[in-house]
Parts: structure tokens; C-alpha cells; sequence
């Protein structure tokens, strides 16, 4: 049914390789883009500045991430702090009157040149070995920026982010925003599809199955896991620039804590690690989960008329979100894409069950 | 996983399940307050209790008929001190048309500042938030409505001037979280140190303070004259802990307000005799309010939480900032009975209660256009071993040293943002 | 800055250095055992005091049995985290075990806080709280004690290794297919390191819990549990002891030193800045076996 693969012959090789060949997809994602596209004038606000537009962000900069852990097998739990350096970086450029266009690329490449720093961990661990080293970088970048007033914005430690504009149009309100975060995702997005068509992406899976292997080959570790860290950060840093200016709107030190990389790495696993499908499907559970079980229990109590003290009415979505975490990893590891594929893949010959392996 | 057809129905069905709207409740003749509240990460120490309190007062008012036939309903969520989460509830409250937020977070207070001013919808700050947001020209929506932590600095100070006479050569120590919260009353302590002749020193810990035990022989060796204790749930306990084993006296030493019942529990309650804190509320079951609250609202089984809290000092903190909040809006209605009942509307009425003290719970406060402070009023009290008792009358000290502070940080954040 | 307070500040670093090890002891036998992270310890602390709260007072049970009970509650806990979790993640990769760990510690924080209450709970193991005075030395007594209990633990652990049971783990660390052909019950053995990871968190979490009293923040002192098992060398016991001292020492002497040139508590970065130049310097640890990599 749905996902017909009947008629559908390559004649070219550009169009076996194209990314989706199967027309359903490709109506699918043009759906879904449509729906995104045409969100701010059909949705009301709530759903746009509330839901989307975080999810945009948290999407792209699992994307990001999703790169280093799923490309390239490389652990990273500081991706908060390179965050932190974009949108520092970033807010700092437009106080200082830098367009934000410009902006946006030396707060990314500020992000990537100390992202690479975080690398050179790599170059000599891996594994939990690397997983401590970056977590404890996230702590001195933390202890950085809250620490130098220059930095964070003194006493206060908080830092207003002007209005900019985005090729001459004013990001105010909340339809703008909207579409910048929405222009990111789609160019990460479409350079994550790609990335792995490319020798990079190939010289990134090559270092994710064996790094050793991968040299034997000529494959350049020291390049590669270097190059891997650059790119990842740069997104990063572009996330975190845009997180700042269409979303935070006043940046403080505790947004990027330890507690946002964590969030991070979890929406890439249970996403599905190395999946680009995965990073949006991840991104909106972690991020809505709570949120979702926070209604609910609460809708649940006063529906039912429950009196279950407030402790435990607040900390049941906690737990839920920690057993979903847990679950997930359980009963899938490869994540949230993999079950939507498995999906895609009982309607790809649908009804013909027994076709299937 | 492998999906066949029965797993798929399952799954099909539950979706559609989750799709079907759940009635939504009655919302005529409604005046609506978000209490969004970090009840599962940093402020577990505090929340339960405040927003028992805050419930209790509110539902109190309810019971009483409301006022013009308005009740007014109290939205309470967990935004476990992540900020997306507050920005949900902040955007939904914003459609659904609540007139105040009340975040009880600090990092959150800063991050919602600029949409509470954008999209005019009043936060209420209690103790918390940026010092500065008592200027009210500059932040017309952030509404501390209580005494800052400049205030309460500037309170401890001057208690203890009255106590020894003179400050003049004595030495004073802050210990303090190393967070912005635990950095603010320091401009303050160094600019009464010049205007008064004591010595001052800050030993900051990292929060939120489980181990201190570095600090406290450095403490020692300073030989302070007072010591002040400046954090919050944990940290507090461990700063008693450890002036205790290293033998400082404890009747001269001072915590800001968060310091409750629990904290002297943990430490132990005759062990902590003698300490002092700042009080911004009475603490105790005596005051009228909580009495009717236990007479109307507990009694009655109605209580949101367990009885055993009403009276502490973070309860009645709740319950001064319910009232505080539906005194503001009395006022709302006095000045505009018809409404229309949105943001500015409350607005006004927050920006001019007059000498309200909930029936002796609190001290006088007196909010105006420009002090949204409300006087910073406080009192300075002393631990017996089972309760805290005033040492001082209800008053303010230093103001004109506060607000100096307070107008150069707002001038910078008008001018600059930050 | 005068001597004296230096080596006070070194006495008590050492104390305290010896709690964060008793932590850091449940990460490195988890890790030596089975290769798996354990990013849950500090959690599983927080559960321990937990437990031992709510078997002291709900329960009215005295604090001595409580204790016991707590360490015996929690040992079950281990060995059934092991069996119903981390047996099923064997041969995923490390990122998944660490996520499934910090998923666990999520979940603990909501269990705790939400059954027993969120305000912070007393635990009064009975230590007076006066100070003992050397000189002009003081030693703080919760400390004292804290830390001589931790290295007895971490003492007994090192004894456990030479035991039956500890030559039937060090073979299951060297390999577990060989352990698996000479008749060694591999997974009941790693079930039992859980089990006693476990225990040992419980332990520190009373300890802490009497120094700080119980709240989620116990789960905080994972960080100083895995900068000293990454300096120590995560397989290595020995490696615990002698990284805890001087984790210890040497963030205390930076808060006495370092702080008032920062004007900021460093006394977290100390550990994070020993990670970091434990791995760019010897990457294994003092004490840790170099894994040689084979393609």
C-alpha cells in the first residue's frame, strides 16, 4: 500500500540514488515542509513559539551531535557548552553591531575552533574515556563563562539579546524567528541527508566501525576525527546563535549547563543514532515528554479526583520520562527511526505478509 | 522489534485514543495565575511548601465568594528548572489569557523577563530574580513584591550595627554560593563596609554546596565578628554543619530568608540555637490568616498539601504571596471594575497596593509605579530550638544604599540589556 | 597564607577525598568487572540514603539495623538493575550504557524525592558534632570518621580480590569467554559486582546523608567519584585510594589557594582540570592496565 515501490524504474543512475525514491516519501517529506512552511498562519502561536520552534532548534543541534555520535562513533557530552560559545559569541558580535548574517558564521567558526579543542581528547581515547574528558570540558567552558563578567554580563549575569535582522527583514514577533530556525534546520538537515554521500561522510563511518581499520586503509584519523569535531561544532555554535536570538531572547549561563548536553545525547539515542529521521523524532520526545506527562498526571488527578500529594504528583513525570529513556534503550537501541521503519516497512508490502523477511 | 498486523492495531488505536479531547474545564467568571515551579530540580527545598501555602491562601479566597463574583484559578506545573518548559507554560498561559506568572526560580525569572515585558503579562519574582526589578520604570511587568536580597543584605547589616553599637573595625564574612544568586548582596555588603568601618570578606562555595569543607577553617582562621550564610536547601544545611564543628558561635551568624524548619531539623534543633535569618513573613500558626486558613481551608479538608506544613516559614511565604497577589488585584478591580481583565489590567492594581499586611502576617508593604519592591520591609529572627523568634521590628534599613544599587543596574539594563 | 591552615585544609581534603572515593570504588569495580559504565553510582547513593531514612523512621527501625537492612535492600537493587537492564544491553555500544545509566539516574531522582518527599531528610548516625583540635589543627569528626570508614571499604575491597569470589571477577575482567570455558558463571558474577556497587553507594550515601542530610543532591557527587576513578585508573582499586587523596587534597588547597585569585568556587573545575590532564598525560590512569587494540 501506501510506500509503492510497483513502477517505479531507474534509468539514470542520479535517479536510483536520489534521496527518496519512492514517491510516497517524497510526498511525505513535501507534506511535511508544506505543514512547517505554512505553520505560522495556520497554527496559533502557542503551537509555533512553544512547540515548533524549540523543536526546530533542539532537531538541529541533535543533528549536529548526531554527526559526531552517529557518523563518526565519537562520544560527546559537552555539546551544551559549544552551544554556549555560539550563542555567546553570537550575542556579543550583534551588541557589538555585527549583521546578523556574519554573526551567525564567526559564532559558529568560534564554536568550531574551540569544539576542535574537545577533539584533540579524541585523538587520544575513546569510549568512556572520552565521554569523561568532554564532560569535564563542559564544566571548565560552565565555569568560564559564568566567572568572566566580560563574558556572562556581570552581576546580573544575564545578557539581553538585541533585535536583528535576517536579510533586511526584522526578526520580531513570532512568524520571523519561526522561519529563521526553520531555514537552519532545513540546511543542516539537508547537509546531514548528504553527508553521507560524500568522502567525508564515508571517512567518518569508516572511523566510527574501527578507528585503527580505518587508518590501515588511509583514512586519516587525525584529519577526519579533527574535521568531524570542526563540522559538529560549527553547527552546534550556528544553533546555539539562533537558539539565542529567536528563542532565548536573554541568554544566562545556566541555559547551557550540563543538563542540555544530556538532553542532547538523549534525543540522538533514543532517536536512533546516526538516523536524520531519528533526531527530529528524538528531539520531540525529550523535549515534550515531560511536558506531555506533566498535563496528563495532572489532568488524570483532578479528573479522577486523586489526592496524591504534590511530591509525588511532580516527580511522576520524572520518573515516566526516566523509565521512557530506559525503555526505549531496552526494548529498541536502535531508536525511535527504527520503529518507524518499521512501519515503512509492513505498509511497504502491505498486504502481502509473508513476502517480508 | 518486529511489528505485525496486532501490534500495529494496538498501536494504531492507542494514538487514536490519545487524540480525543479531554473536556476541558469551566473558565467563565475566572481571573487566571500560572504558577509554573521547579518542584523536581534545584528548588525542591523550598517549592512544596511555598506553593502549599500560595494554594491554601488562594483557595481560602475562593471559599469566601471570590470577589464580584470572580474566582480566581491557580494553574500549578513543574518546569523542573528547564527553561523551554517555562517558555511552554509561559506561551500557553499567554493564550490562555492568565494575567501573572509565578515562576519561583531565579534562572527562570531572568530567562521569561523579556517576554513578561514584551507580552505585558505580570511575573511575580518572590525573593528571587534579578535585585534590580524592584525599579518599576524599568521593569514595569517583573513584580518582586517582596524585599530583595539588597533589602534583606542591608537588614542584616543594620541588625547587627544595633547589636554591637558600632561596626567600626569589626570584620564580617559572607559565605556564599558561587552562583549569581549567591554573588548579588556582595556590591551591597562592600558598599555599607565604606559607609560603616567594617572589614568584609566573601568565601563563595560551589553549589549547590554539598561539600564545604574547605571553607569553613578559612572562616575560622579569619576570626570573623559576624558571619552571614548566603544559599539555599542543601548548602545551608552543610554551612550549620560545618560553623558548628568548627566551633563558630552561631548566635552571630545570619542566613538571607531561605533558611526554614527542615534546614534546623536536618541539622539538628537544639544543635542550631541561636542562628539568625531574615524574615519577610511571621513565621508560625499564630497569624490571623493562617488561622482562618486552618479554620476554613484545612478543616475543611481542603488543604493542599499535609497539615503538618501549614506554619512554617516557606508556607507562610506562600501564603504572604497569595495574598499579596489577590491584594493586587482588589486593587485591579477598584481601579476598573469592568475590566477589560487582562495584564495591564492587574498591573495597575499590583503597582498600588497600600500599606497591606494580610492581617499582621507581614509588614506594611506600599507598592508604587516605580517601587515594586514594595518598601523591602523585613525583620531579622532568632532560632530557639523549635522556633524562630522576631528580634527586631518590621522595618527597612539602608534603603537609600539599596536603591543607589538598584537604579545603577536598572539605568544599565534600560541602556544596555544586561 | 600560613602553613597551618594549608595543612589543615590537606587533613580534611584527605577525609573528604576518601568519601568521594567510597563513590568512585562502585564505578571502578562495575567497570573492571564487565567493561560497563556506571554514570548511575551517584543516584544509587542518593536511593542508599534513601532507603535508610525511610527504614529508619517509617519503619522505626534503629539506625544501626537500618544500615544494614539499607546496605542489603540495595545490594538486591544492584543485582536486579544488572539483570533486568544492563545483561540485555551486552555488545551495544559504550554511549548506549552510559545513556541507559544516566536514564536510571533520572528515574532514582524521581523515585526518591517523589515517595519520600522533596524536603531535605535527616540522617543522625550518632557523630558528635564537636571538633577534634591538634595543635591548632582541627579535624572535623564527621570527616574523620567518613573518611576512616571509606578506606576501610576501599581496603576490604582490594582484600576482596585476592578472595575466592575476587579471583573469579579478575578472570571474568581479563575475559569472559574464557571465563565462560572453564566453568566460571560470568553473568551471576558481574551481578554480584552490581549488587556490591550498589552496597558501596549505599554506604557513601549514609555517609554523606549524615554530613549534608538526604536529597536529590546527593546524586551530585558523581563527578568527583569519576574524576577519581579516571585519575586513578578505572580498573584499578589500588588506583581509588590513592586518586581519592589526591582529588582530596587537591581541591581542597585550591579553595584555600586558588579561590580568592578567581573569586569564584573552583572547587568543581579541580575536577574537571584532573580529568582533562589525566587523559592528555596518561590516559589509563596511575594506575590503570594500558588496553592494547587489535583490528
Amino acid at each position: 500500500m501506501l510506500y509503492r515501490q510497483a513502477g517505479i524504474r531507474h534509468r539514470r543512475y542520479a535517479a536510483e540514488r536520489q534521496l527518496w525514491p519512492l514517491t510516497f516519501d517524497r510526498m511525505l517529506v513535501g507534506a511535511v515542509a508544506l505543514f512547517l512552511l505554512a505553520a505560522p498562519f495556520t497554527l496559533d502561536r502557542l503551537y509555533v513559539s512553544g512547540y515548533l520552534l524549540p523543536w526546530l532548534l533542539w532537531s538541529s543541534a541533535a543533528l549536529g551531535l548526531n554527526l559526531l555520535m552517529g557518523g563518526a562513533g565519537q562520544i560527546h557530552l559537552g555539546y551544551g557548552a559549544v552551544m554556549a560559545i555560539g550563542a555567546y559569541s553570537s550575542v556579543h558580535l550583534v551588541r557589538n553591531g555585527v549583521p546578523f548574517e556574519l554573526a551567525l558564521i564567526l559564532s559558529g567558526s568560534m564554536s568550531a575552533a574551540i569544539g576542535i579543542i574537545f577533539g584533540a581528547a579524541a585523538l587520544r581515547v575513546k569510549g568512556l574515556y572520552l565521554a569523561m574528558s568532554t564532560l569535564a570540558m563542559q564544566y571548565i567552558v560552565d565555569f568560564t563563562i559564568s566567572h568572566a563578567p566580560g563574558i556572562s554580563g556581570g552581576t546580573q549575569a544575564s545578557l539581553q539579546v538585541p533585535r536583528v535582522s535576517v536579510l533586511g527583514i526584522p526578526v520580531t514577533g513570532e512568524v520571523a524567528p519561526y522561519y529563521v530556525a526553520l531555514a537552519l534546520c532545513a540546511i543542516v538537515t539537508l547537509f546531514m541527508l548528504n553527508v553521507g554521500r560524500t568522502s567525508f561522510g564515508r571517512a567518518l563511518a569508516a572511523i566510527r566501525e574501527k578507528d585503527y581499520a580505518a587508518e590501515i586503509i588511509g583514512v586519516s584519523t587525525f584529519k577526519y576525527k579533527l574535521l568531524a569535531f570542526w563540522t559538529s561544532s560549527f553547527i552546534g555554535g550556528a544553533v546555539g546563535a539562533v537558539l539565542a536570538v529567536c528563542y532565548l531572547r536573554i541568554v544566562t549561563p545556566d541555559q547551557f549547563h550540563l543538563d542540555l548536553s544530556i538532553q542532547l545525547v538523549a534525543m540522538v539515542i533514543v532517536g536512533g543514532l546516526g538516523s536524520v529521521l531519528g533526531s527530529f523524532f528524538g528531539a520531540a520526545l525529550i523535549l515534550f515528554a515531560p511536558i506531555f506527562f506533566n498535563h496528563a498526571i495532572g489532568m488524570l488527578a483532578a479528573g479522577l479526583g486523586l489526592s496524591i500529594s504534590t511530591d509525588l504528583r511532580s516527580h511522576i513525570p520524572l520518573m515516566l520520562y526516566g523509565g521512557l529513556i530506559i525503555l526505549f534503550l531496552l526494548v529498541e537501541p536502535l531508536g525511535l527511526a527504527k520503529m518507524y521503519d518499521n512501519v515503512r516497512k509492513y505498509f511497504l508490502v502491505w498486504p502481502f505478509r509473508h513476502v517480508r523477511k | 522489534m518486529h511489528i505485525d498486523r496486532r501490534t500495529f492495531l494496538a498501536g494504531g488505536s492507542a494514538l487514536l485514543i490519545g487524540q480525543v479531547p479531554l473536556p476541558a474545564r469551566a473558565q467563565d467568571k475566572l481571573i487566571k495565575f500560572g504558577a509554573p515551579q521547579d518542584f523536581t530540580k534545584v528548588y525542591t527545598f523550598v517549592t512544596a511548601e511555598y506553593s502549599q501555602g500560595q494554594r491554601d491562601y488562594i483557595t481560602l479566597f475562593n471559599e469566601r465568594g471570590g470577589i464580584k463574583g470572580f474566582k480566581v484559578h491557580l494553574d500549578v506545573i513543574d518546569h523542573g528548572n528547564d527553561l523551554p518548559r517555562a517558555i511552554e507554560a509561559f506561551e500557553r498561559y499567554k493564550r490562555e489569557g492568565y494575567v501573572l506568572v509565578d515562576p519561583l526560580s531565579t534562572p527562570m525569572a531572568r530567562g521569561l523577563v523579556t517576554r513578561a515585558l514584551e507580552d505585558k503579562i505580570n511575573m511575580v519574582t518572590t525573593l528571587s530574580g534579578r535585585s534590580d526589578a524592584a525599579d518599576g520604570t524599568a521593569f514595569p511587568y517583573v513584580m518582586p513584591l517582596s524585599p530583595n536580597y539588597w533589602s534583606q543584605a542591608a537588614l542584616i547589616i543594620d541588625f547587627f550595627q544595633k547589636q554591637d553599637k558600632d561596626l567600626k573595625g569589626k570584620k564580617i564574612v559572607l559565605v556564599h554560593i558561587d552562583t549569581p544568586f549567591g554573588r548579588e548582596p556582595i556590591p551591597i555588603y562592600q558598599a555599607l563596609a565604606q559607609k560603616l568601618g567594617y572589614e568584609f570578606q566573601a568565601f563563595p562555595y560551589t553549589p549547590p554546596g554539598n561539600d564545604q569543607s574547605a571553607i569553613w577553617p578559612q572562616v575560622r582562621r579569619a576570626r570573623p565578628d559576624w558571619v552571614i550564610f548566603w544559599g539555599a536547601g542543601v548548602g545551608q544545611t552543610v554551612a550549620l554543619n560545618e560553623a558548628i564543628r568548627n566551633g563558630l558561635p552561631l548566635d552571630r551568624m545570619s542566613s538571607s530568608v531561605w533558611l526554614s524548619e527542615s534546614d534546623m531539623e536536618v541539622v539538628g534543633k537544639d544543635a542550631t540555637k541561636g542562628v539568625l535569618k531574615f524574615e519577610a513573613a511571621a513565621g508560625g500558626r499564630e497569624p490571623k490568616v493562617i488561622q482562618d486558613i486552618l479554620k476554613e481551608v484545612v478543616a475543611k479538608g481542603k488543604g493542599a498539601g499535609p497539615e503538618g506544613k501549614v506554619g512554617t516559614s516557606y508556607y507562610n511565604i506562600g501564603v504572604m504571596m497569595g495574598a499579596i497577589q489577590i491584594e493586587g488585584l482588589r486593587k485591579a478591580f477598584e481601579k476598573a471594575p469592568d475590566g477589560p481583565y487582562t495584564g495591564p489590567w492587574l498591573n495597575e492594581g499590583l503597582r498600588s497596593i497600600t500599606n497591606f499586611t494580610a492581617d499582621g502576617l507581614l509588614p506594611p508593604i506600599t507598592t508604587t509605579k516605580q517601587d515594586h519592591q514594595g518598601g523591602g520591609r523585613g525583620r531579622i529572627a532568632r532560632w530557639d530550638g523549635s522556633k524562630f523568634v522576631a528580634q527586631s521590628d518590621w522595618g527597612s534599613a539602608y534603603e537609600d544604599v539599596v536603591w543607589a544599587e538598584i537604579r545603577k543596574y536598572s539605568e544599565e539594563f534600560k541602556k544596555s540589556g544586561k | 597564607m600560613d602553613l597551618i591552615l594549608l595543612g589543615e585544609l590537606a587533613i580534611n581534603g584527605v577525609l573528604v577525598g576518601l568519601m568521594y572515593g567510597l563513590i568512585a570504588l562502585g564505578i571502578v569495580l562495575v567497570y573492571k568487572t564487565s567493561g560497563l559504565a556506571n554514570l548511575a553510582q551517584g543516584a544509587l547513593a542518593m536511593a542508599g540514603g534513601y532507603v535508610t531514612v525511610a527504614l529508619a523512621t517509617l519503619a522505626g527501625l534503629p539506625m544501626w539495623a537500618a544500615v544494614v537492612a539499607a546496605l542489603a535492600v540495595m545490594f538486591v537493587c544492584g543485582m536486579l538493575i544488572e539483570r533486568v537492564m544492563l545483561r540485555r544491553m551486552i555488545g551495544q555500544p559504550v554511549i548506549m550504557i552510559i545513556m541507559l545509566t544516566l536514564g536510571l539516574e533520572i528515574f532514582l531522582r524521581g523515585v526518591g524525592p517523589g515517595i519520600f518527599g522533596s524536603a531535605v531528610k535527616p540522617l543522625d548516625l550518632g557523630i558528635r558534632q564537636a571538633p577534634i583540635i591538634v595543635g591548632d589543627i582541627l579535624i572535623n569528626r564527621a570527616y574523620l570518621i567518613g573518611g576512616a570508614i571509606s578506606a576501610l571499604l576501599i581496603m576490604a575491597t582490594i582484600a576482596l580480590f585476592n578472595s575466592r569470589l575476587g579471583v573469579r571477577m579478575r578472570a571474568v575482567s581479563d575475559d569472559q569467554t574464557a571465563s565462560w570455558s572453564v566453568g566460571i558463571r560470568v553473568e551471576r558474577t558481574i551481578a554480584i559486582a552490581w549488587g556490591l556497587a550498589a552496597a558501596l553507594a549505599t554506604a557513601a550515601g549514609i555517609l554523606w546523608g549524615s554530613v549534608q542530610g538526604v536529597d536529590w543532591s546527593l546524586s551530585l557527587l558523581l563527578m568527583k567519584a569519576l574524576a577519581i576513578s579516571i585519575l586513578g585508573g578505572l580498573d584499578s582499586i589500588a588506583g581509588v585510594l590513592l586518586a581519592a587523596v589526591i582529588v582530596g587534597v587537591a581541591e581542597s588547597l585550591a579553595t584555600g589557594i586558588l579561590d580568592p585569585l578567581v573569586g569564584g568556587g573552583t572547587r568543581d573545575i579541580v575536577a574537571s582540570v584532573i580529568i582533562v590532564m589525566t587523559l592528555l598525560v596518561r590516559p589509563y590512569g596511575l594506575f590503570g592496565r594500558e588496553h592494547i587494540e587489535r583490528v
